[in-house]
């Protein structure tokens, strides 16, 4: 299999402090790739690098072969344009209606005409299944709904990799069930690549083909479900049972 | 004492540092609003939004200011002269060279300049920004440059307007309050001003505009998550810009001097 994302030897600094050290790493095309660890360690980060929206201290990130950092502005847009994200927060734009929301990147980017546009927002919100609020602004839609509404936005490129940071976040467990399993039918639906955070264990082995944990400015493969739940590493058997005591709180006071 | 020194260099430091990034996104601004694409609807869009949102509340306060300037300026000169036969020529020269264009610049900044930095702030913290860098979407050139040309063109409108109502208003305050009429009150006033002053103050309304959006755009960029890095961005931004309007006012009052 091809590598669809290449992390090689990147790190990533923010002034003085290292979030991320030495990080090398293959993602496949069509793999469903699942990010877990602890707050602040850098997860958001590290898919943020994959994304292009942040650049690295150090290394390459090669996207289908191509180093988005070291090539022409206009092959850079093209690698961008590969790859869709729905946002921690969402980053639905409050100003546009849920419709505008989904067209926005066709209008901006595509010379799609507007007729096809409607079309195609149509389609996308029919298949997050909230065709029903296109004339409704992400602030009077629910949290569950806004969700399905940037899972419509990053698709409407139809791009071949999408990042999902933390799709499952504020929402209820029958929600973020429904949401994972609409992530995956559109993975199969579009084969697309994707690679996602979570810290629900569940809804991370649910989605995973293979997974890793970022902890300590490191990325540790822990490989697929049943490889990840028999790792030996101390840091993953305790974030993924979720113990209190353990090297990952080993420097914090629990008053469990 | 070495806890001072460092506290004093850190600053230091910091300061250099915001100045620096400041003149980058000016330059970066500037390259963009002269090279295509021109996002010419989200021009038309923002200066909608930059006169509609301010005039009515500019017309409002110069009105109030040019009545003050007028019955302040007569009260002291009956003291000082003996007669206010002076008022529409004094009045006019004070409204034409600093009022009109700096009360107008304030109020901008005030609903503009505070609105810009918040809405910003919220898009920064909300990821709204890295979802256009995402796209491909230069957010400089997305949300800079529409609010940069429309500032500037709102605040030559917006300045030449306030000047306009101030003087209208306080014609007709001297003629209801002061008895003179208004013949008297334009041939004083001509004696005193020219259609210089109102470019001078088309230029002040100009300069104060293109300083407006992007010092509120640069605090927007660095605005920190939660309420409080919203409040803290837009508040940074008013004090910064009514700080840099009273300070460009010195300095073009200062060049145009020397046009007198």
């Amino acid at each position: 299999m091809s590598a669809t994302v290449e992390f090689q030897n990147v790190q990533m600094s923010f002034e003085e402090d290292v979030l991320l050290k030495n990080i090398n790493f293959q993602i496949h095309k069509g793999e469903k790739f699942v990010l877990i660890g602890p707050s602040g360690e850098g997860k958001s980060v590290l898919l943020k690098l994959m994304a292009g929206i942040l650049k690295p201290s150090e290394g390459k990130i090669l996207i289908e072969g191509h180093d988005m950092w070291n090539c022409l502005p206009k092959d850079r847009l093209a690698l961008l344009r590969k790859m869709g994200m729905l946002f921690q927060k969402n980053a639905l734009f409050d100003s546009l209606t849920v419709g505008e929301n989904v067209a926005f990147p066709m209008r901006e980017i595509t010379q799609k005409s507007e007729q096809e546009i409607q079309k195609q927002v149509k389609y996308f919100l029919q298949e997050v299944d909230i065709l029903h609020a296109l004339e409704l602004f992400p602030d009077e839609i629910s949290g569950g709904m806004q969700k399905r509404l940037g899972i419509a936005r990053a698709l409407a490129l139809e791009p071949g990799i999408i990042f999902y940071d933390d799709p499952t976040a504020g929402l209820d467990p029958i929600t973020s069930r429904m949401i994972v399993e609409l992530i995956l039918r559109l993975q199969k639906e579009l084969n697309s690549t994707i690679i996602a955070i979570t810290n629900d264990m569940n809804r991370a082995y649910q989605m995973a083909d293979r997974m890793a944990m970022v902890v300590d400015g490191e990325l540790i493969i822990t490989g697929n479900v049943g490889e990840t739940q028999q790792h030996k590493d101390p840091r993953v058997v305790q974030f993924i049972h979720g113990y209190l005591k353990g090297p990952l709180t080993e420097h914090t006071e629990v008053n469990a | 004492m070495i806890s001072v020194i460092d506290s004093i260099g850190l600053s230091v430091i910091k300061t250099v540092i915001m100045v620096r990034d400041f003149v980058v996104l000016t330059l970066r601004t500037l390259v963009y609003t002269f090279t295509p694409p021109f996002r010419v609807s989200d021009i038309f869009k923002q200066l909608y939004f930059v006169i509609n949102e301010s005039a009515p509340i500019v017309i409002f306060c110069v009105c109030s200011a040019a009545a003050v300037t007028i019955i302040e300026s007569s009260f002291h000169m009956k003291i000082i002269i003996q007669n206010d036969a002076l008022v529409p020529g004094f009045a006019a020269l004070l409204i034409l060279r600093e009022l009109g264009a700096v009360v107008s610049a304030l109020l901008v900044t005030s609903r503009v300049g505070a609105g810009i930095a918040a809405e910003v702030g919220t898009m920064q913290i909300t990821e709204q920004i890295d979802a256009l860098k995402m796209l491909g979407i230069n957010p400089i050139r997305f949300l800079v440059v529409p609010r940069l040309i429309a500032s500037v063109i709102g605040g030559v409108v917006l300045s030449i307007l306030a000047n306009l109502v101030c003087l209208y208003v306080a014609m007709l305050v001297s003629q209801y309050k002061l008895g003179h009429s208004a013949g008297s009150f334009i041939v004083a006033m001509r004696a005193f001003v020219s259609m210089q002053d109102l470019y001078f103050a088309a230029i002040k309304g100009a300069c104060f505009g293109f300083v407006i959006p992007l010092v509120s755009c640069y605090f927007g960029f660095r605005c920190k998550a939660g309420a409080e890095g919203v409040g803290l961005a837009t508040t940074n931004s008013v004090v910064t810009i009514s700080i840099s309007i009273i300070t460009i006012d010195f300095i073009l009052s200062w060049i145009f001097s020397y046009f007198y």
